[in-house]
């Protein structure tokens, strides 16, 4: 057990469970051995939460293995929204678009 | 081609506007810059800089639908005139590489890719276009988070609901934008062709530059997927991530049908980049996503302080990597201890299935903005 409230699934994935923060929609994926973890901010791990609450989600918030803490979205993320239910943000796209 | 090296390195160089608000060389009009939010590398081929190929190689073949280049703010305008054609800062780099290492030679043979081979990198965007529209919208999805009632557990998180206004004016704003990156890469990926037939006196044949594919990065696209046994419609946003799609995906051009997208991931300067390739087990998992580089350990503050002292530009020399930069702080800021090793986040993403690795490429000359 690394980081409270995180549960390692596999040998390459970390869970972030729907509980972790109260109004999550779904869990949390990070994608990260165990080398890769000890470099994980904390802040990062909840941004990837905190996209778990946006309204629309689909599937799992989701987080590559090169994440860092970004704006308001870690980098290295993805998330996919309902286009009828769903939101688009800024956040998740970021400043250097493409 | 080693010893050439510095010579192209300073070549490119001159040639290529690189830095911190750099200004580029093109002088369009207005109407013109709009041609370019509108459809992006393929008017930017139309003018003669490239060829149809280099469309068929590049992520939505180099520009997408829904752009509105009236949604655009006039400062954005400002900013992004005179820096179309140029590198910028930042991660932002050209590289010389060369293939070291073939993971899987069938996939390597049908990308155009071999052991020892010279390679070219870009790694570009939007420039301050892109950047002001992320601003601007920022404070619209502020005001419309409120609007819309949406519970937001940290403010940075401002979104709109997908079928509102305003997300409807950002998505144009983005999609230009986007438009504008392709374009851009374009642009420079012609000037470096044009630079190495100078150097090496040969024509586009004896060149043999084609590219391999134009990926983007951080970006929010319509596409359609499968979620719980249902195809739906989704906006995936990836931000510091990249579409990886399987083989087979009727996105992907004939020449790539087979063996699935190809994903380019830059590592640092000092280390490697990647070629990997998109799989089944990708679109089921992620939206059809991988990583999209090294990711930062360091903050650019934490770097400065670290290198402190010391000659980054002789360290990578010593290791055989010709540098030029433009910026004062850009080497310190940027040295291969700042970042994660890319040979690890692309093993996870190898290991976990989410696209597979196909080539290693060394850096032999780095231009930095």
């Amino acid at each position: 057990m690394g980081i409270d409230g995180i549960r390692r699934v596999d040998d390459v994935r970390l869970e972030i469970p729907q509980d972790f923060k109260e109004g999550m929609r779904t869990k949390g994926i990070i994608y990260v051995d165990e080398v890769l973890e000890k470099e994980l901010e904390d802040h990062s791990i909840e941004q990837v939460a905190n996209v778990a609450t946006l309204p629309g989600i689909l599937g799992h918030s989701l987080a590559m293995p090169d994440i860092h803490t970004g704006y308001g979205f870690a980098i290295g993320g993805v998330a996919a929204f309902d286009i009828k239910q769903g939101i688009i943000s800024p956040g998740g796209v970021g400043y250097d678009i493409n | 081609m080693v010893p050439r090296i510095k010579d192209l390195v300073e070549v490119l160089y001159r040639e290529i506007p690189t830095g911190v608000g750099s200004k580029g060389r093109l002088r369009l009009t207005t109407q013109e810059l709009k041609k370019v939010l509108l459809r992006g590398a393929q008017w930017v081929v139309e003018q003669g800089f490239g060829d149809r190929e280099d469309l068929e190689h590049t992520e939505s073949g180099g520009y997408i639908e829904g752009a509105d280049p009236d949604v655009i703010s006039r400062k954005a305008y400002e900013r992004g005139s005179p820096q179309l054609g140029t590198l910028g800062s930042g991660n932002h780099f050209t590289e010389i590489q060369f293939v070291d290492e073939i993971y899987d030679e069938k996939v390597a043979n049908s990308l155009g890719l071999f052991k020892d081979q010279i390679t070219v990198m870009i790694h570009t965007g939007s420039r301050g276009l892109g950047h002001q529209v992320c601003t601007d919208f920022l404070e619209v999805m502020q005001r419309a988070a409120q609007r819309y009632g949406i519970k937001l557990p940290d403010r940075e998180l401002a979104c709109a609901p997908f079928n509102s206004q305003e997300a409807r004016d950002y998505f144009s704003a983005m999609n230009a934008s986007a438009n504008y990156a392709w374009a851009n890469r374009q642009y420079i990926m012609h000037w470096v062709r044009e630079t190495f037939m100078r150097v090496f006196n040969t024509g586009p044949k004896g060149i043999g530059m084609s590219l391999v594919y134009d990926v983007a990065h951080n970006i929010a696209k319509i596409e359609e997927h499968t979620v719980n046994g249902r195809r739906v419609k989704v906006i995936v946003h990836r931000k510091g991530a990249t579409r990886a799609f399987a083989p087979g995906h009727p996105e992907l051009p004939p020449v790539y049908r087979e063996t699935g997208q190809p994903v380019i991931i830059p590592g640092d300067m000092g280390r490697a980049s990647f070629v990997l390739i998109g799989t089944e087990r990708g679109m089921t998992e992620a939206f059809g996503s991988t990583c999209h580089g090294a990711g930062r350990l360091l903050s650019r503050h934490q770097a400065i302080k670290k290198a402190k002292g010391r000659s980054i530009r002789r360290e990578m020399e010593d290791m055989g990597i010709i540098v030029r930069a433009a910026g004062r702080g850009t080497l310190a800021e940027e040295m291969p201890e700042a970042y994660k090793d890319i040979s690890n986040v692309v093993e996870v993403v190898h290991r976990a299935g989410l696209s597979k690795k196909v080539a290693r490429l060394r850096p032999l000359g780095v231009i930095k903005g």
